[in-house]
């Protein structure tokens, strides 16, 4: 990779979120990944957001399941299976 | 060629999005086996199903009852899904068209004012502010370990209609951008601008809550 090659502070910024949600392609991954690697900054700045995304993924996806969910679910295939039965 | 099954009652407004199969890019779940039957595929996506629901209603009656309708949506659909393509997104397909036939608000609104001017890196220049890019310290993690699932939820609540759906979907479950365009009906390039904006107005959100519900101190209480 020659430094014209090389991505700006600016142009990964462009780039994070997309960067982040694995959108990029590989080429361009490779690219920002590098500038990453070199930039104290930028690599800050991208652990921060990466760390806001698994945090709030987290905590988002605590949801126990209700049991009675379960059942009614339940209850609607054991409907729906009746009729290929008989 | 599909075959659009016709449905009685509200259900009636989902069938034809019932009918377009979802084409499968996921980078998490494979295809599913052509022979595999309804209740396995459904049953493991109820959690998350009700998850999506949950965060989308904050009411747990009605987010039970979104799920259970999406689920018969799902059983009277089912002879048009077609093998080999992306169930989870089909379904949740199904979810997401339930969710806006029953409770869609005004989904053609735009982000109130306030949040038109929200800077980039927002949650990043107040913690530092705040003294939290410490090293070797997580200063993400030391602000939001403050807030609970619930006080999330309510930031998460506070984006506009469009913005919120894609941004549920996304922080619920790990599909693609193209993925979440299928879901939705709408371009990959409409999911990626939302998103990114979503982002960050949560952000600006999310210290709004940390600020009422007292977890910053007032010295650092807005950035212009």
């Amino acid at each position: 990779m020659t430094a014209l090659d090389r991505y700006t502070c600016e142009e990964v910024f462009r780039r994070l979120n997309d960067y982040l949600d694995r959108e990029l392609s590989p080429a361009e991954m490779a690219m920002v990944k590098e500038h990453l690697d070199t930039c104290g900054q930028c690599a800050s700045e991208h652990a921060f957001e990466a760390s806001v995304l698994q945090e709030l993924k987290s905590k988002l996806r605590r949801i126990d399941l209700p049991q009675s969910l379960l059942d009614k679910v339940g209850a609607i295939l054991a409907e729906a299976r009746l009729p290929e039965e008989q | 060629m599909l075959v659009v099954p016709h449905y009685a009652g509200s259900l009636g407004i989902i069938a034809p999005f019932m009918a377009l199969a979802l084409m499968d890019h996921s980078r998490t779940q494979p295809a599913v086996p052509a022979r595999q039957g309804l209740d396995d595929l459904l049953k493991p996506l109820l959690g998350r199903a009700y998850g999506l629901a949950l965060r989308l209603l904050r009411n747990r009656a009605d987010a039970e009852d979104l799920v259970q309708e999406a689920a018969l949506g799902a059983c009277r659909g089912y002879a048009t899904f077609q093998p080999g393509t992306n169930f989870k997104a089909w379904f949740f397909r199904i979810l997401t068209n339930c969710y806006y036939a029953r409770h869609r608000r005004q989904r053609h609104e735009g982000p109130p004012v306030e949040f038109d001017e929200t800077p980039e890196l927002y949650l990043y220049s107040q913690t530092a502010a705040l003294g939290l890019h410490q090293p070797p310290g997580d200063p993400a993690q030391a602000l939001l370990n403050r807030l609970d699932s619930e006080q999330i939820a309510a930031a998460l609540l506070g984006l506009p209609e469009e913005y919120r759906v894609v941004s549920t979907l996304y922080f619920i479950e790990d599909f693609s951008y193209e993925q979440t365009a299928g879901i939705l009906g709408i371009p990959v390039g409409t999911v990626r601008s939302r998103l990114h904006r979503a982002r960050k107005i949560l952000q600006k959100l999310l210290w709004r809550v940390a600020v009422e519900r007292g977890l910053v101190p007032e010295a650092v209480k807005e950035r212009a």
